[in-house]
């Protein structure tokens, strides 16, 4: 499984590199005060669900998948490999999206509080694992290229609830009022549950990829 | 000598083309050539022994391993080249160590770096600008550096030049000096098979028409040209297939020696894996 991490992270390593620059200049441009730091917070988003279905790409286009099932690997393993790499990211974006957070707290920069923007990190990290966990089982069932048009719709099923709960939410007695009302702390304990959402039904996501590789043939 | 390889009535059908009833064995320290025309099955085969596609029924047998029952332990004794070259173009020769190390506790960084100083390919360099030789020639290196005892090859030299071929056919002979290793290539340049290959298996439309040791082949079988009227007056259980054209007839013998005492008057050829494939293909029965 090792293995298969590895070969992600060097496929990838050029547009790993890419995004680096790209959040470290945007990072630059928060603390010169051009940008605000939710900016560099919500494209984390964006990175977490496009490495891994580029992952598939990277593989469509190799051909690799046909020699990955030659190796002396079980599904399990693969499908894990994949997983791991997106679960690898996530870790990485949340650290650094966090140590920015504390930088511009500490530089006294932006309009936003460190509550604020740990919230901000938090949800960011919900919605990409939300995305990631519909997303990785359409790629392995369809591939990557016919698996692309749902990712338009997974994305805004997020958005659409938010926004029926904001518009509608209070006639029907659901609102997230309540988290003005609570201590900062606890509504970011409250937000928290999202990634843990996501990692939860990462879990759920897995044992179907594992089920839809077992039953492919290459 | 043990077997590196036993397949028996091995079925899978597609509706519209099916393998029946396969059986194939490959002795350790040999060469099996398998032939066909495309689409004849070769690649089913193949993917059948990988677990790639499942079978109907039939029993794969890998180094003593089942093939499904026991798919991780037997495809850690296989090295596997296919018709093309896996490796994502922005990787380089070096990147290999870090992706199939850990796959094989039995791969040896040394030997992967021999290799590649053998078959003059630079670590260093990204895999889009290898030529497909070169790019072939790594998929080998990756194979091999593992220490398989099984090597499964399908078209793997196709499209390369006969310089490179012949320095790949030159690593398959080193590899089956090991009377424990075996090679199973399934190609269409039958002049390579007939320089390396120890066996040679016929697949066509889905069932071996023919599975003998090469020598035997290339020894026993023939090629008779003759007129119409030579052709009838020949007994049919003579000859295997028949090819008329427009200039004569031709026909393909099963025993050139014996052929030649019955019928003395008509010139008996030795043949080629190419002529039988070309009888079988397009030639009629008896």
């Amino acid at each position: 499984m090792t293995g298969l991490i590895w070969k992600d992270a060097l496929v990838m390593r050029k547009n790993i590199r890419f995004y680096v620059i790209f959040l470290l200049a945007y990072f630059g441009l928060a603390v010169l005060g051009v940008f605000d730091a939710s900016i560099v917070i919500s494209f984390s988003t964006v990175i977490i669900m496009v490495l891994p279905i580029s992952c598939f790409s990277f593989d469509e286009t190799a051909k690799w998948d046909r020699f990955c099932r030659s190796l002396p690997l079980e599904s399990r393993d693969i499908v894990g490999a994949r997983y791991l790499f997106t679960l690898l990211i996530l870790l990485v974006l949340a650290a650094c999206s966090s140590m920015c957070a504390v930088a511009l707290t500490l530089l006294d920069l932006g309009n936003a509080s460190l509550i604020e923007n740990l919230a901000s990190i938090l949800g960011s990290m919900g919605a990409g694992l939300f995305i990631v966990d519909v997303m990785l089982p359409l790629c392995y069932k369809l591939g990557p290229e016919r698996a692309r048009p749902y990712l338009f719709a997974v994305i805004f099923i997020p958005f659409i609830a938010l926004f029926l709960l904001l518009r509608f939410g209070h006639d029907l007695g659901l609102s997230l009022e309540f988290l003005n009302r609570l201590p900062e702390l606890n509504a970011l304990g409250v937000i928290a549950l999202l990634p843990l959402a996501g990692l939860a039904c990462l879990g759920l996501s897995f044992l179907i990829s594992c089920r839809i590789v077992d039953r492919k043939e290459f | 000598m043990k077997n590196c390889l036993e397949i028996k009535d091995l079925c899978k059908s597609y509706g519209d083309f099916a393998l029946d009833h396969v059986n194939l064995t490959i002795p350790g320290g040999t060469i099996m050539g398998l032939i066909g025309e495309n689409g004849a099955g070769k690649t089913t085969t193949i993917k059948c022994i990988l677990n790639l596609i499942r079978r109907d029924s039939g029993t794969i047998t890998i180094l003593g391993k089942d093939n499904v029952a026991d798919e991780r332990a037997a495809k850690l004794e296989v090295g596997v080249v296919l018709d093309e070259c896996f490796f994502h173009d922005s990787l380089r020769p070096k990147d290999l160590k870090r992706i199939l190390g850990p796959v094989y506790p039995t791969w040896d960084d040394n030997l992967y770096a021999d290799y590649l100083k053998k078959f003059k390919l630079p670590e260093e360099k990204l895999i889009k600008e290898f030529s497909r030789g070169m790019k072939m020639k790594l998929s080998l290196a990756a194979a091999l550096a593992h220490q398989p005892k099984l090597l499964i090859l399908d078209e793997a030299t196709a499209g390369l030049d006969p310089v490179v071929r012949d320095e790949i056919l030159d690593e398959f002979l080193s590899f089956i000096c090991d009377e424990d290793h075996a090679i199973l290539i399934s190609s269409h340049i039958t002049s390579d098979l007939e320089k390396a290959a120890d066996y040679i298996t016929y697949i066509h439309e889905g069932k071996i028409v023919l599975s003998e040791a090469k020598d035997d082949i290339l020894d026993r079988y023939g090629r008779v040209g003759c007129s119409a009227a030579d052709l009838r007056a020949i007994d049919p259980s003579d000859l295997l297939r028949v090819r008329k054209g427009s200039f004569g007839c031709e026909a393909l013998v099963p025993d050139r020696g014996a052929f030649h005492k019955k019928y003395p008057k008509l010139m008996v050829e030795k043949i080629h894996l190419e002529d039988i494939m070309l009888f079988v293909g397009k030639g009629e029965e008896t």
